[in-house]
């Protein structure tokens, strides 16, 4: 005990070591307070389709939060939820969670329910507590029955048997804190604690007798218990783990923090005060919670919105303690809290409370010198509401770089009445441009706020100062193998004019600029780029670094046609220079140098591939016609047909000279069988001719050949009688 | 155990209905797997609109054991959210190489990285041709290109308007304002012609540490590096591969926006319109083309022969149509065309189209036979790809369907025909003359 009040002086300076050290370690978003955002969010999440919610919860949350919010949206729903309320108290059929729900809703919109229907509800109620009932039905039952004292007190809703019930819901209770669902469940969750911790709470409210003060104890020291199993975010915000139990539904974290945050927060009201948990950690919870940011579901919603209210809740001042060792546990060291509370339970527990956390912000954190703002900080409670008076200090300053020089050193900023804000002027005067991270401190008026309120400490809120930056001096040139300049250019950079050089593998490029800020000091920018590309489109990136004041870089192109892959020809130089804190921030083309390198080697490496343009790459394709054979060239048709006559003129000049000749058919055979065959004979050669004449008309070599053989035999018979006949006469006419 | 079966069964049938076929293309199931269920409610704004769009989404943590893409070898999702950029092993039996088989079966995929990505997100965004940064502390940064903020001084925040330009995948009305990004960069493979840059970085963006001081070049600079990309597979699966999972919060769609160096400020960054118009190409609300009725047949006759003849006069028609979602519609374009092609193309031809969806041509067969195919290979920036091939032999000419009595062989004719009336005439003259 002694150990507690009056910590060694060893202790103590490690403490505020580790303390100091965590700070500046610990990320420096802090999120900004619930503002309009979330009303606007809240109308549209909640908006009850056709005038009623789909169910009692869904009604609750959307009323809840439009009174945790400020948002009068009460009268347009009040009479149809009001009928559904009415209807679910009035049924026996109803399930606890139902009226559970009814209540509640009933609790925001004051439905005209008389005594004799609470008095119902009441006994049902006290009759299933008394069961060895789950714990969400205790739940239910005994938060319903807080909800029927607060709505009508002449209710007789008073608990026989307190002691046995509280019992009861502790039983389930493991050892790191964390509940059962049941007695027949083995896994516990910190979602059944915080409900575990409501129900608790509604029991000691009901009790008609006081409830003993160890067991009362021993549920803080579940408490602080399960705040041991919390989860730490980088960004000091703190959390309970997301679980899924049994064949219950998973539990994100955020509705698992929010059950907690209600039962411990419920159990914290109903023990008058004593109940006590360090400032980081609702400061860490509260963060958690604004982190979240705008949820776009309506249970987030309602659970981050309701969670807030909770830690938001007045509550009652606990007693005196060391105020010293208390804010060092509080604000940096916590976890020794646990420690000695670990260590010796029957320690007193007083010393800690669920304090309400503040929420330091800054509307800005980009202030440019061109334009003088005042640096501006907004310190409210996680919903927005106003502060109690306070001062904000600025502890100091440093740039983000070097953290040991400070250029800034404790500065109380002036409190602005009609906007609500810190500020500070003129703070911008000797500031330069840069990264900083401004160390705030929230110093509260009096002491009753110092315990009701949490600042968390140090907060540590990164600044940038814009301004900008000149650039001069601007020179670029060839150098040769030696050094000695051979081109020079002074360029100006804000200007658009390009320069063109030509240089070779021995020759050197060499450019210069300098940066001054506006206080005219050096200026190291976080990008300072030249890109060389060649018309290839193949890059090659170079950082520029500074000598003093000068940035130069020198690129001795003999060292480089590995690296720009032998490639000659024209290459474009781009300068890029940037950074967060130069408004002025430039890209910009200095002109192009014209390379002659060697020729590559063989086993020199490629350069590589050019992207594929994929414009071009899926465009439709050149048509495409077959040239077909021309035909064979032919004479005109009165060509041929001239040529035709010319052909039959012989034919006509035979049978003039026939004629001429005189030519007779005297020896035709006169006798009639002879006769017969002569005429025969010549019949069938002309068959035959005929015949050719019909194959070349229409018919085929088949039919053609068919009919000659059948002719043929004919004509041979036919054509040896009447020769065999000719010959005899002729033979007889020569001997005779 | 019959009666179990049953039930499996019949629970199955709805199932089977609902899930991705080739005559409702758009997917139906998508599995989101989270690496904490906060992302649900920060991007609801996306998951709700993908609900109103009638998906039936599926939340799941990336670690959790239950998780499973396929069962008896049957895809249970058509398409797959992975919000889970931390996962360094994902539940169940997921992993790297599962997700890749599901996207090779034909299924779609989002990947949402930031600048805390697992090795294994890296490593499934390589697999489809895009790698991000190497560095994991690098950030894009861009100190002119950056989103104008009170509160955002470090210039991470970025507002990016370079949009590749494709009505087919960022829809027909243009994106009316930058688009907000916090995240890294990638770059593309260059061997992979499949993957393309939707939104770039500007020519100032690198992408660096903001933290500590440069001293090596940046592995990424400039337009060369992308900030979101899409893949179409050639079996027509789709990929959206993005370095920032914020891009799609609900806190960057409702924010405004401000381009630094732009007088303009918008009261609405274009994170909405762009990621929904990217949902909607991804999971083939767009872009999904179909052909049906390939037709051709000889000039002058209606059925399709079996065999052509070369030199003759054939037309050809081919109806596409496009997905809309909901419905087939028919497809508009000047530049669908066939090819008559036998080890290369004979002729290739643009089709005429009667802006209803029919596209139709005539062209001669050409004068050389062998076994030709009509083939239509349509692969358009952000369409599907649509390949049609018909074989069709063609002959040369009978030897009685040349030309017979040519005015150019008369003489010869003649002189034939008068040869044999005159022989003739010869002999009867020679037998019978005294």
């Amino acid at each position: 005990m002694a150990f507690v009040r009056a910590p060694s002086p060893f202790l103590l300076v490690l403490v505020l070591a580790l303390s100091i050290s965590a700070a500046i370690t610990a990320t420096t978003t802090v999120p900004q307070p619930i503002s309009d955002h979330h009303r606007s969010a809240a109308l549209n999440l909640f908006a009850p389709s056709h005038g009623s919610f789909p169910s009692l919860q869904d009604a609750y949350e959307a009323l809840r939060v439009f009174e945790i919010l400020g948002i009068e949206e009460k009268h347009r729903v009040s009479t149809d939820t009001c009928k559904v309320v009415l209807e679910n108290l009035s049924s026996l059929s109803s399930s606890l969670k139902d009226l559970f729900y009814a209540l509640k809703v009933n609790g925001i919109l004051k439905c005209k329910v008389n005594g004799e229907v609470f008095e119902g509800i009441a006994s049902r109620l006290n009759a299933s507590i008394s069961d060895a009932s789950p714990l969400p039905d205790l739940y239910y039952s005994i938060g319903g029955l807080v909800l029927i004292k607060d709505q009508d007190s002449n209710v007789d809703v008073l608990l026989a048997d307190a002691t046995g019930t509280f019992q009861s819901i502790k039983a389930q209770s493991q050892s790191d804190g964390k509940w059962r669902y049941s007695s027949d469940k083995t896994e516990s969750s910190a979602y059944a604690a915080g409900l575990a911790f409501e129900a608790l709470a509604g029991v000691i409210s009901l009790a008609s007798s006081e409830i003993d003060q160890s067991k009362v104890n021993t549920v803080k020291h579940d408490i602080l218990k399960l705040f041991g199993s919390i989860e730490k975010n980088d960004d000091g915000s703190f959390y309970f783990d997301g679980e899924t139990v049994g064949g219950h539904e998973h539990q994100d974290s955020l509705s698992t923090t929010s059950s907690v945050v209600r039962g411990v927060t419920a159990f914290a009201a109903a023990v008058s005060g004593e109940i006590n948990l360090p400032g980081d950690k609702t400061l860490g919870l509260a963060k958690f919670l604004l982190g979240i940011g705008v949820p776009g579901d309506a249970k987030d919603f309602f659970n981050q919105v309701e969670s807030l209210a909770f830690l938001e809740s007045k509550r009652q001042v606990p007693i005196q303690v060391n105020l010293l060792f208390k804010f060092v546990l509080q604000q940096y060291f916590f976890s020794f809290c646990f420690l000695f509370f670990s260590a010796n339970v029957t320690l007193d527990l007083s010393w800690c409370r669920v304090t309400i956390p503040l929420i330091l912000s800054l509307p800005e954190t980009v202030y440019s010198l061109t334009t003088k703002g005042q640096l501006k900080v907004r310190v409210s409670t996680a919903l927005g509401s106003a502060a109690p008076p306070l001062v904000v200090k600025l502890v100091r300053a440093f740039s983000s770089g070097a953290k040991d020089s400070s250029i800034i050193e404790s500065k109380e900023l002036q409190y602005d009445k009609r906007s609500g804000l810190h500020v500070l002027d003129g703070f911008t005067n000797n500031v330069d441009v840069g990264t900083y991270v401004f160390v705030f401190e929230i110093v509260l008026h009096d002491s009753h706020s110092k315990q009701v309120y949490a600042t968390g400490g140090q907060i540590h809120m990164p600044i940038y100062v814009t301004g900008i930056i000149a650039v001069s001096n601007a020179e670029i040139g060839v150098l040769g193998d030696l050094g000695s300049v051979q081109t020079k250019k002074a360029l100006d950079l804000a200007g658009n004019d390009v320069v063109s050089f030509s240089a070779n593998h021995l020759q050197k490029l060499r450019f210069s600029f300098q940066l001054a800020t506006p206080h005219g000091h050096v200026f190291k920018p976080h990008q300072a780029i030249l890109k060389f590309r060649h018309e290839i489109k193949v890059e090659h990136v170079f950082v520029i670094g500074n000598v003093g004041k000068k940035f130069e870089i020198t690129l001795d192109f003999l060292g480089l046609v590995e690296k720009l892959f032998y490639l000659s020809g024209k290459y474009d130089i781009e300068l890029t220079v940037g950074d967060a804190a130069m408004e002025n921030s430039f890209i910009r083309l200095l002109g192009h140098v014209k390379l002659d390198l060697p020729e590559a080697p063989e086993k020199a490496a490629q350069p590589p591939a050019p992207p594929v343009d994929p414009y071009s790459r899926y465009g439709p394709k050149t048509e495409i016609t077959h040239l077909f054979r021309t035909p064979e060239k032919r004479p005109p048709q009165n060509l041929s047909i001239t040529f035709l006559g010319l052909i039959l003129l012989p034919f006509l000049g035979f049978l003039i000279g026939l004629l001429r000749l005189g030519v007779n058919l005297k020896n035709f055979p006169s006798s009639t069988v002879p006769a017969a065959f002569a005429l025969l004979f010549q019949l069938s050669i002309a068959a035959v001719l005929l015949l050719y004449v019909l194959f070349w008309l229409k018919l085929d070599l088949f039919t053609t050949l068919k009919t000659l053989g059948f002719l043929g035999a004919f004509l041979m018979f036919s054509g040896h009688r009447i020769l065999s006949y000719l010959a005899s006469t002729s033979t007889k006419l020569k001997s005779a | 155990m019959s009666k179990k079966l049953i039930v499996l069964f019949l629970g199955l049938v709805p199932l089977l209905c609902t899930c991705f076929s080739p005559d409702t293309p758009s997917d139906r199931r998508v599995l989101v797997l989270l690496d904490d269920f906060a992302i649900k409610s920060s991007h609801s704004i996306f998951f709700n609109n993908l609900k109103s769009r009638g998906f039936d989404l599926d939340f799941k943590l990336a670690d959790d054991p239950t998780i499973s893409l396929q069962r008896y070898g049957q895809y249970l999702y058509d398409a797959l959210i992975l919000f889970s950029p931390t996962i360094e092993r994902f539940g169940g039996s997921i992993d790297a190489a599962a997700i890749l088989d599901f996207v090779d079966s034909g299924h779609d995929l989002i990947v949402a990285a930031n600048s805390n990505a697992s090795d294994l997100i890296r490593e499934i965004a390589t697999e489809c041709g895009v790698d991000f940064d190497e560095d994991s502390s690098a950030l894009v940064i861009d100190h002119s290109g950056y989103a104008v903020s009170a509160t955002e001084g470090d210039h991470t925040l970025i507002a990016s308007d370079d949009f590749i330009k494709s009505d087919v995948i960022l829809g027909s009305e243009k994106i009316k304002a930058p688009v907000l990004f916090q995240g890294i960069g990638h770059s593309l493979n260059p061997s992979n012609s499949l993957v393309l840059k939707v939104l770039s970085a500007s020519p100032s963006a690198y992408s660096a540490n903001p933290k500590s001081k440069l001293t090596s070049p940046p592995s990424l600079t400039g337009t060369s590096m992308s900030l979101v990309s899409v893949v179409q597979a050639r079996n027509n699966a789709r990929i959206l591969i993005s370095g920032s999972l914020s891009m799609f919060s609900n806190r960057f769609f409702r924010s405004d926006v401000q381009k630094a160096g732009s007088p303009t400020k918008h009261d609405k960054s274009g994170n909405e319109q762009f990621v929904t118009e990217l949902s909607k190409w991804v999971f083939h609300e767009r872009g999904h083309l179909k052909a049906v009725n390939v037709k051709h047949h000889k000039v002058g006759e209606v059925d399709e022969p079996a065999i052509y003849r070369i030199n003759d006069d054939l037309e050809y028609s081919v109806e596409i149509y496009e997905w809309s979602g909901k419905t087939w519609e028919p497809y508009v374009a000047n530049d669908v065309q066939v090819q008559f092609y036998m080890m290369s193309p004979y002729v290739l031809k643009t089709l005429s189209t009667d802006n209803k969806g029919y596209y139709f041509t005539a062209f001669k067969v050409p004068d050389v036979y062998g076994v030709f195919q009509f083939k239509v290979e349509y692969e358009r920036l952000g369409y599907t790809s649509l390949s049609l091939s018909k074989q069709i032999p063609v002959r040369p000419f009978r030897h009685n369907e040349y030309e017979r009595f040519i005015p150019a062989a008369y003489p010869y004719y003649g002189a034939a025909f008068s040869m044999m009336a005159g022989f003739f005439i010869f002999t009867a003259v020679h037998l019978y003359h005294k």
